[in-house]
C-alpha cells in the first residue's frame, strides 16, 4: 500500500466564511476511504479542491510524493483524479463516447476523429463495469443511474489512480448500488484510491476502509472503519455547543393551519406527514439536502409532488399544483415564503427598502388598482423590526445581511401573513443580528403565526423551534421535541433510518 | 403513425429537426413541378441553385455561431463589403487573399467583443454591420467597378456540362462538413452549445476545451463563409454594390432556424442548414414563377418560419 494522495494544511475561505482550517488529508493505493461530517463540514469543498475546482488558499497537495497545482478539472484528471460530482457534468447532446474522450479524442491519421477506436474504447471500459450500454446513445437518453456509471467509467478510461465519488448512491437503486459496490472493489484490487462521500452508514462500514472526520472545517480524526462503531462515528461528527441566543420557548400552540397528508416528495419516496399549529415554530431538520428544501418548495408550487394533500387552514389545495397560481393561491390564504437565497430570489436589490416591503402588499391586489400610500405601514414595520437604514429609500443592497433579512421578513409582516416558510433565517447573518431575527420570528408566533423552517445548521433549528422533524431521503424519518432534541440524537435518526424508523 | 413523426422530428440526436423542413422542400418541388410549366427544367434548376448558392454559404457559416448559442448580424455586411473591396482597382492577387484577411479581422473583433467584453451577441454583431456598412459607402457609394476576370469566370462557366456553382457548393459543404464532424473543432462546438443550452456553463471547460477561443474561432468562421458568399455575388452582379448584402443575416438566420438547428447552442446539422436555405430561394423562385407579388412572398416566408419551426418539437432533447 503506497500513499497516493497528500494533501498538508488546506485552507479555504469563501469571504468571510472560512470553510476549509489546516486541513491534512492521505489516500492510500487500494483503499476506500470514507469523508464523513455535518452539513458545512468542509467535505465537498476538500474534495473539490482535490479536483481542481476550487484552489486552497493555503497548503499544498502532493501525488505520488510530486507537488502538484490543480488549477482546473482537467489538470487534475491529467494527474489521474476522476470525480463524480452529485450534480453532472457531462454534456447531453453528446454521446457516452464522446463525452468519455472529450477534450482528448483520438486522430487518425488524416487528422479527424477516430470514432472507431473511441466506440471501441468506451465499450471496454462501460463492460468493466458490467454495462451494457450502446457507447454511440446520447446522454441525454440515460438515466441518472447510468450517467454516474458513465462519469464513473470515464475515471476507469482515464485510467485515473484516485475516483472521488461525492453521493454516488443518491439516485441509485439497490441493484445498481450492488453493481457499483462491486466495481470499487475492482478498482481497489487493481490499486486505484476511492473516496467515498455518503450519508448512508451501513453504506460506510460495508464498503470503506478508512474514515476522515471533519467538523467545522477542521480535522477530527483519520481512523479504520474496523476500530469503529456507528455510534463513535456520529460522536465524532458532532458536538457543538448550544448559544443562548435563543428567546423562550413557547407555551401555547392554537389550531392546525398547515397540513401535509400522505406527501409523496418523489416518486420512490415514502410518504410523509407533517402538523403546523398555530404559535408554533416547526423545523425541518436532518443532513443537507434530504429533501427539506424541496418539501418547502412543494408548498409554493416549485417542486411538483408526486401524490399527497395539502392543507392550508382547512382548505385543501389541488395537486397538482403550479408555481404562479400556486403561489398567489397559497399568498391569499396567508403563507408567506421566505426563501434562501435572498439576494437571488427574495430581494429586489437595487430598489428601496419601501418597495421591497409594500411589494408583499402590491402583490395581493389587482394589477389595475390605484397605488395606495403604504409609508404609514412600512415606517411601523421598519421600527419594530429595528431595521438598521437612514430611511425607506435607502436601497437593500446598501443594508448589512441581518438588516436585508428583517426587510424580507417585513413584507410579510406587512401583508399579514400568517404562516411562513422560512428557508435558512440566518445565513450570511451577523451574531447580533442573528438573535434579533431569531425573537422577531418567536414574537410572530406569539401572536398568533405559524413558522416552518429549515436550516443547514442542526442547532439553530434546535434553538429556534418548539417541534422537529426529521427529514432523510425524501420523507420525515423521526419527530421530536426541539427541547428534547440534540445534535446527536438528529443525526442518529437520520442515519440509523433502517433500524428504527418511526414514522412521524 | 408516431414513430414515423419521431424519425421526421429527429428526437434523441444532436442533428436537430431536418427531416420536416426537406418533406417541405420535396412538396414544394412536387407542387412547382405540377403547376408551373417552367419549374421542372435544367434551365431553372441551374437559376435555383445559382440564386441558392450564396445563402447555402452564408447560413452554414451563420450555424457555426449559433451552434454555440451566438447569432451573427453582420454576415450581410460583410457580404456588401467584400463586393466593394473586389471592385477596386488593384491586382486580383492582392484583392483575394486581402478580404479573408479582413473577414478574419471581422470575425476576430466580433467574438473577441462577445468572449471578451461579455457583450450580448446580438448588440456585439449589429454594432459590426453598422461600422461594415458605413466603411462599405466610404469605398463604393453606388454600386460600379469591376470585379477581377478570374471571379467572373469561377461563376459563370460549366464544366463537363455541371455549371461552376455546383462545384462552389460541394466545395464549400465538403469544408463544412469535415469541420463539423470529423474535426475535434467540431465536437467541441457541440459540446460547448450543450453546456451553454442545459445551463452547465462550465462543463465544457471542465472538460479541457479552450471554451473562449472556440467560440471567437465560430465567429471568424461565420465572416469567412460570408466573404465567400460576397465573392460568388461579386462575380454575379459584375460589380461592387453596397446593397447586396442586405438582409442576408436575417435570411440566414432563417434558414438555419428552418433546418432545425436550436438556437439555444448545440443541436443542429449541416444538411439541416443546406436545406433550410434551399427551402427559402425555392419559395422565392417558386413565387416568382406563379407571379406572386415579391411583398406576399415576404408575408410567406414568415408564415412558413413560424410553422416548420413549431412543428419541429425543440427542446425535446433535454436541452
Amino acid at each position: 500500500m503506497t500513499i497516493i494522495v497528500e494533501m498538508h494544511g488546506i485552507s479555504k475561505a469563501f469571504g468571510h466564511n472560512q470553510v476549509l482550517n489546516s486541513v491534512s488529508f492521505s489516500l492510500n493505493s487500494g483503499s476506500v476511504h470514507a469523508l464523513m461530517g455535518e452539513n458545512g463540514a468542509g467535505k465537498s469543498t476538500l474534495m473539490k479542491i482535490l479536483a481542481g475546482v476550487h484552489q486552497p488558499d493555503a497548503g499544498q497537495v502532493k501525488i505520488n510524493g510530486q507537488k502538484v497545482n490543480l488549477l482546473s478539472p482537467r489538470d487534475a484528471l491529467d494527474s489521474g483524479i476522476s470525480t463524480v460530482f452529485q450534480e453532472h457534468s457531462l454534456l447531453p447532446n453528446l454521446s457516452i463516447a464522446e463525452n468519455m474522450f472529450l477534450g482528448r479524442e483520438p486522430l487518425t491519421r488524416t487528422g479527424a476523429i477516430d470514432y472507431d477506436a473511441m466506440i471501441r474504447d468506451t465499450r471496454r471500459a462501460l463492460d468493466e463495469l458490467g454495462l451494457d450500454l450502446d457507447p454511440t446513445r446520447l446522454v441525454s437518453t440515460l438515466t441518472i443511474g447510468e450517467r454516474q456509471f458513465v462519469e464513473i467509467a470515464h475515471g476507469i478510461e482515464a485510467d485515473a489512480s484516485v475516483m472521488i465519488l461525492d453521493e454516488p448512491t443518491a439516485a441509485l437503486n439497490a441493484a445498481d448500488v450492488e453493481v457499483l459496490n462491486t466495481s470499487i472493489r475492482k478498482l481497489c484490487e487493481r490499486g486505484k484510491a476511492v473516496v467515498y462521500i455518503s450519508h448512508r452508514m451501513e453504506e460506510i462500514f460495508n464498503i470503506c476502509d478508512t474514515v476522515t472526520v471533519l467538523k467545522d472545517g477542521k480535522l477530527v480524526g483519520e481512523q479504520a472503519i474496523s476500530d469503529l462503531t456507528p455510534n463513535v462515528l456520529i460522536e465524532m461528527m458532532v458536538g457543538r455547543e448550544l448559544t443562548s441566543l435563543f428567546p423562550a420557548r413557547s407555551t401555547m400552540a392554537g389550531e392546525v393551519v398547515l397540513e401535509l397528508k400522505d406527501i409523496q416528495l418523489t416518486e420512490n419516496a415514502r410518504p410523509l406527514s407533517l402538523t403546523l399549529h398555530r404559535g408554533e415554530i416547526v423545523a425541518l431538520a436532518g443532513l443537507e439536502g434530504q429533501g427539506q428544501q424541496k418539501l418547502s418548495r412543494a408548498l409554493i408550487g416549485q417542486h411538483a409532488l408526486f401524490s399527497g394533500q395539502i392543507r392550508v387552514k382547512g382548505v385543501i389545495l389541488e395537486l397538482p399544483f403550479s408555481g404562479i397560481t400556486g403561489i398567489r393561491r397559497t399568498q391569499k390564504l396567508g403563507l408567506g415564503f421566505v426563501p434562501e437565497d435572498r439576494k437571488e430570489e427574495g430581494l429586489f436589490l437595487e430598489l428601496p427598502i419601501l418597495h421591497n416591503i409594500v411589494i408583499g402588499l402590491h402583490s395581493r391586489r389587482a394589477a389595475i388598482a390605484l397605488v395606495r400610500k403604504y409609508r404609514p405601514v412600512v415606517a411601523d414595520i421598519m421600527q419594530s423590526m429595528n431595521v438598521k437604514a437612514p430611511n425607506a429609500n435607502a436601497r437593500v443592497r446598501s443594508l448589512s445581511g441581518g438588516n436585508q433579512q428583517k426587510v424580507l421578513l417585513g413584507r410579510y409582516l406587512a401583508a399579514k401573513t400568517d404562516i411562513l416558510v422560512i428557508e435558512e433565517p440566518t445565513r450570511g447573518v451577523d451574531i447580533g443580528a442573528k438573535s434579533e431575527i431569531y425573537r422577531l420570528l418567536r414574537e410572530f408566533t406569539e401572536q398568533g403565526g405559524a413558522i416552518l423552517v429549515l436550516s443547514r445548521e442542526t442547532l439553530e433549528l434546535i434553538g429556534l423551534s418548539d417541534r422537529l422533524y426529521v427529514v432523510h431521503e425524501n420523507t420525515i424519518v423521526a419527530e421530536m421535541l426541539a427541547i428534547e432534541a440534540t445534535e446527536h440524537s438528529i443525526l442518529n435518526a437520520a442515519l440509523k433510518t433502517d433500524k428504527k424508523a418511526h414514522y412521524a | 403513425m408516431r414513430k414515423y413523426i419521431d424519425i421526421l422530428t429527429r428526437r434523441n440526436t444532436r442533428q436537430g429537426a431536418w427531416g420536416f423542413p426537406l418533406l417541405v422542400f420535396l412538396g414544394i418541388c412536387v407542387w412547382l413541378s405540377f403547376n408551373t410549366a417552367r419549374f421542372a427544367t435544367i434551365e431553372n434548376a441551374e437559376n435555383l441553385i445559382a440564386q441558392a448558392m450564396p445563402l447555402i454559404i452564408v447560413a452554414i457559416g451563420q450555424m457555426l455561431v449559433v451552434l454555440v448559442g451566438g447569432l451573427d448580424l453582420s454576415v450581410g455586411a460583410v457580404i456588401s463589403f467584400t463586393t466593394a473591396i473586389l471592385s477596386l482597382d488593384a491586382p486580383t492577387i492582392v484583392l483575394l487573399p486581402v478580404v479573408f484577411v479582413l473577414a478574419a479581422l471581422v470575425g476576430l473583433m466580433n467574438g473577441l467583443v462577445v468572449t471578451r467584453c461579455n457583450v450580448h451577441p446580438i448588440i456585439a454583431t449589429l454594432a459590426m454591420q453598422y461600422m461594415l456598412l458605413g466603411a462599405t459607402r466610404l469605398i463604393r457609394p453606388v454600386s460600379g467597378g469591376e470585379i477581377p476576370q478570374l471571379v467572373l469566370d469561377s461563376v459563370s462557366g460549366e464544366f463537363f456540362g455541371i455549371p461552376f456553382p455546383v462545384f462552389w457548393g460541394i466545395v464549400v459543404v465538403l469544408i463544412a462538413w469535415k469541420l463539423l464532424y470529423r474535426s475535434r473543432y467540431g465536437l467541441h462546438l457541440f459540446a460547448i452549445g450543450g453546456g451553454m443550452a442545459s445551463g452547465q456553463t462550465d462543463a465544457a471547460h471542465n472538460f479541457g476545451i479552450a471554451v473562449r477561443r472556440n467560440i471567437v474561432l465560430a465567429y471568424v468562421g461565420s465572416a469567412c463563409f460570408a466573404t465567400i458568399a460576397g465573392i460568388f455575388l461579386a462575380g454575379r452582379i459584375t460589380s461592387g454594390d453596397p446593397n447586396v448584402g442586405l438582409l442576408f443575416e436575417l435570411d440566414s438566420i432563417t434558414a438555419v432556424a428552418l433546418g432545425g438547428t436550436q438556437l439555444s447552442g448545440g443541436v443542429g446539422s449541416l444538411q439541416g442548414t443546406v436545406i433550410g436555405a434551399l427551402v427559402l430561394a425555392l419559395m422565392s423562385n417558386g413565387m416568382n414563377l406563379v407571379n406572386l407579388s415579391p411583398f406576399v412572398q415576404t408575408v410567406v416566408k414568415g408564415g412558413i418560419l413560424l410553422i416548420v419551426v413549431g412543428l419541429q418539437s425543440r427542446k425535446k432533447m433535454g436541452l
